[in-house]
């Protein structure tokens, strides 16, 4: 590039930032890129250098949003025409000052939280490290236990095994070829297990704030027994939290999901959370192998006809449906919240359980979930 | 003798681009064209996401015929593998080869590395794509990665930024020609950082009514414009409705289509409810699609229930 483009330079390095702090993924490699690309496009149009700078630094939808805002903020709105004319190159690019982009700077954090997310979400940032009980019995027998019921579904199809319960044929008579094709030794084999998909939907609304810690230990444990399982979280909103499930120290995921799950302590939709995943986690091909946990007292906002038909919906989509209601003691409850009451009858396994303790008695006692 | 020319790609403008978008019948906006435009200047790949239907396949299969070169696709699912996706050896064949040598003494010779020549592979996508010769590349088509494992996410990395195979037995293949990537999602799950990060991203969105007539004008031989418009306005329609699965614009042609096969004329509400399994997939959305107001819907005023 030539001298001439010296404050495109600084322009694009700033906006760079503004967008990293914004939360973008503007790594190092990015940023080259960027460059690679503004050497082969006419950059002095404005939607070329706008589209050559969002292609490389967004990675998701949300992002383009947000890529678009830091954009606008930074270079003024876009002129109603879309051709995209020349005003970069005349007034801003190479008027060489930064004082447009820089004076902009300290309306960041309001521009990239108020708009995101609610005003009174952003208030409500839930303190999981406080809620998170390291005293607290492990739960990784129950959980162990509980995957293993979910995981020993037979399959269709055999594999060898040294003691299983059916004759092999082919395999047999091409072992005996050694001993002159005689039956002397029978190969067996046994069904194979399925594959089994968790995907497990957390109530995390204000009625459920006083089982948090158990909470967090049954998504905590359940992601590290199945690792290709899914964890969702909802009160209103539903959010998914299976990536920071996988951090490394329990403190680092704490604080990101309380970053990012603006929602915990809210209301709760379970019918709108619902319609989501039937919409999306479900929709993937593996649906028939999924099994459904939803975590949930079943006190909800929403109406319960939407719960009824959205279970309706899930159920044609997944293997089985298991609910584990915290709200009531292992032996004695009744089932009073109207939107537990609707989805009764589309729940294969009903856990009333409130702690480890209780979901392993529970679990103990279960046929295998299938 | 002279070096071949390095191949130059043909979308040395934006407009190019457009050109050749144009010229296969497919309407491309411009974020679609200068993306493409890049990913040939910068050799990275291009990661489309979007609904179902939108037409993130066909970007591919345009750039293949564009470029007069193979589409080497590559669908993913749960538990698709490195020896369906790279390379295997043909088993069978390494057998027979091997039981004629026990009846021939004069194929002996050097059977070990006879039975692991090329000929007894089975190229599988990726090697296919590596090895193809050029001069201008191949159009590598990596279909719905969302649904394969994320383990196999990893090791595309490892593809994607080297462009090179190692068949142990027979050493490594590096590209020729770098192949160009395309890789779709729809969005069922977020994929890996790290991929994401070797990608040019778009999000490919339901067209605008505009746009979605260009297409069905474009791509539906004999389509009229005032039946383009009618199909265009219940199709953004029914996209408003909260339907299980909302219909794509490849809903949209295969609707048009049965449309003109049927002759229909005017539409009114039967021939919508009669043709609904065209559109719609899900018995609830049809159930649903009865109950709203239909005479709204093809008068494009918004119906919410």
């Amino acid at each position: 590039m030539s001298a001439v483009a010296e404050p495109l330079i600084a322009h694009t390095l700033a906006l760079c930032r503004a967008a990293r702090a914004a939360g973008l993924p503007v790594s190092q490699a990015r940023t080259i890129d960027v460059f690679r690309a503004l050497a082969v496009i006419d950059w002095a149009n404005r939607d070329d250098y706008r589209l050559a700078l969002r292609t490389n630094l967004v990675a998701s939808r949300a992002d383009e949003v947000l890529f678009e805002r830091v954009f606008a903020q930074h270079f003024g709105q876009a002129p109603a025409t879309d051709g995209g004319d020349h005003i970069l190159a005349h007034s801003e690019l190479l008027r060489g000052n930064l004082d447009a982009g820089r004076s902009n700077e300290g309306h960041r954090d309001m521009l990239t939280e108020t708009d995101t997310f609610g005003a009174e979400e952003v208030a409500r940032r839930a303190q999981l490290a406080a809620r998170w009980d390291a005293d607290a019995p492990p739960l990784e027998q129950v959980i162990r236990e509980l995957a293993r019921r979910l995981a020993t579904r037979p399959s269709r199809r055999n594999q060898p095994a040294r003691h299983g319960p059916r004759i092999d044929l082919r395999r047999s008579v091409r072992r005996s070829v050694r001993h002159g094709l005689d039956l002397v030794e029978l190969a067996r084999v046994q069904r194979k297990t399925r594959k089994t998909r968790l995907v497990l939907l957390c109530d995390v609304s204000g009625s459920m704030d006083a089982f948090n810690p158990f909470l967090l230990q049954l998504m905590f444990g359940l992601q590290q027994a199945l690792k290709n399982s899914r964890s969702l979280v909802f009160s209103t909103q539903l959010s998914e939290i299976t990536a920071y499930l996988r951090r490394r120290s329990i403190a680092e995921t704490l604080q990101e999901i309380s970053e990012k799950v603006r929602h915990w302590s809210g209301g709760t939709d379970i019918g709108a959370a619902l319609a989501q995943l039937n919409r999306g986690v479900l929709r993937e091909g593996a649906a028939r192998a999924t099994v459904l946990i939803v975590v949930s007292d079943g006190y909800d906002n929403g109406a319960t006809a939407r719960i009824t038909q959205e279970l309706a919906m899930a159920k044609r989509q997944i293997r089985s449906l298991v609910w584990i209601n915290p709200m009531y003691g292992a032996s004695t409850f009744t089932v009073r919240a109207a939107g537990m009451r609707a989805a009764l009858p589309y729940v294969d396994h009903f856990l009333p359980a409130f702690n480890g303790q209780a979901l392993h008695v529970l679990v103990k006692g279960l046929a295998a979930i299938g | 003798m002279t070096e071949p020319r390095p191949w130059q790609h043909p979308f040395v403008r934006v407009e190019d681009a457009a050109a050749i978008f144009a010229a296969h019948h497919y309407v491309a906006d411009r974020p679609l064209c200068l993306t493409t435009k890049l990913a040939f200047d910068l050799g990275k790949p291009i990661l489309l996401e979007g609904e179902a239907g939108v037409g993130k396949t066909e970007v591919a299969k345009v750039l293949a015929s564009a470029l007069d070169t193979p589409l080497i696709r590559l669908q993913c699912y749960e538990g698709l593998d490195a020896s369906s996706a790279l390379y295997e050896w043909n088993y069978a064949r390494q057998i027979l080869h091997i039981r004629l040598a026990e009846a021939d003494a004069t194929r002996r010779v050097e059977l070990d590395t006879a039975i692991f020549g090329p000929e007894f592979l089975f190229e599988r996508p990726l090697l296919q794509a590596i090895r193809h010769p050029g001069p201008r590349p191949a159009v590598l088509l990596i279909d719905e990665i969302d649904r394969a494992d994320e383990e196999f996410e990893a090791f595309l990395l490892e593809i994607l930024s080297d462009y090179q195979i190692t068949v142990p037995e027979l050493g490594t293949f590096r590209a020729v020609q770098r192949p160009c990537v395309i890789l779709t999602s729809n969005r069922t799950r977020e994929l890996n950082d790290a991929l994401k990060r070797r990608c040019l991203y778009l999000w490919i969105d339901y067209p605008t009514p505009d746009k979605e007539r260009e297409i069905l004008l474009q791509r539906v031989p004999g389509m009229d414009n005032q039946l383009a418009a009618a199909v265009t306005r219940v199709m953004q329609g029914l996209r408003a409705v909260d339907f299980y699965k909302r219909p794509g614009v490849a809903e949209a042609l295969d609707w048009a289509r049965a449309l003109m096969g049927l002759e229909i004329g005017p539409l009114v509400p039967d021939v919508l409810l009669e043709t609904a399994g065209v559109v719609l997939k899900y018995r609830d959305d049809i159930t649903r699609l009865s109950t709203l107001d239909l005479d709204a819907l093809l008068q494009g005023r918004v119906v919410e229930v």
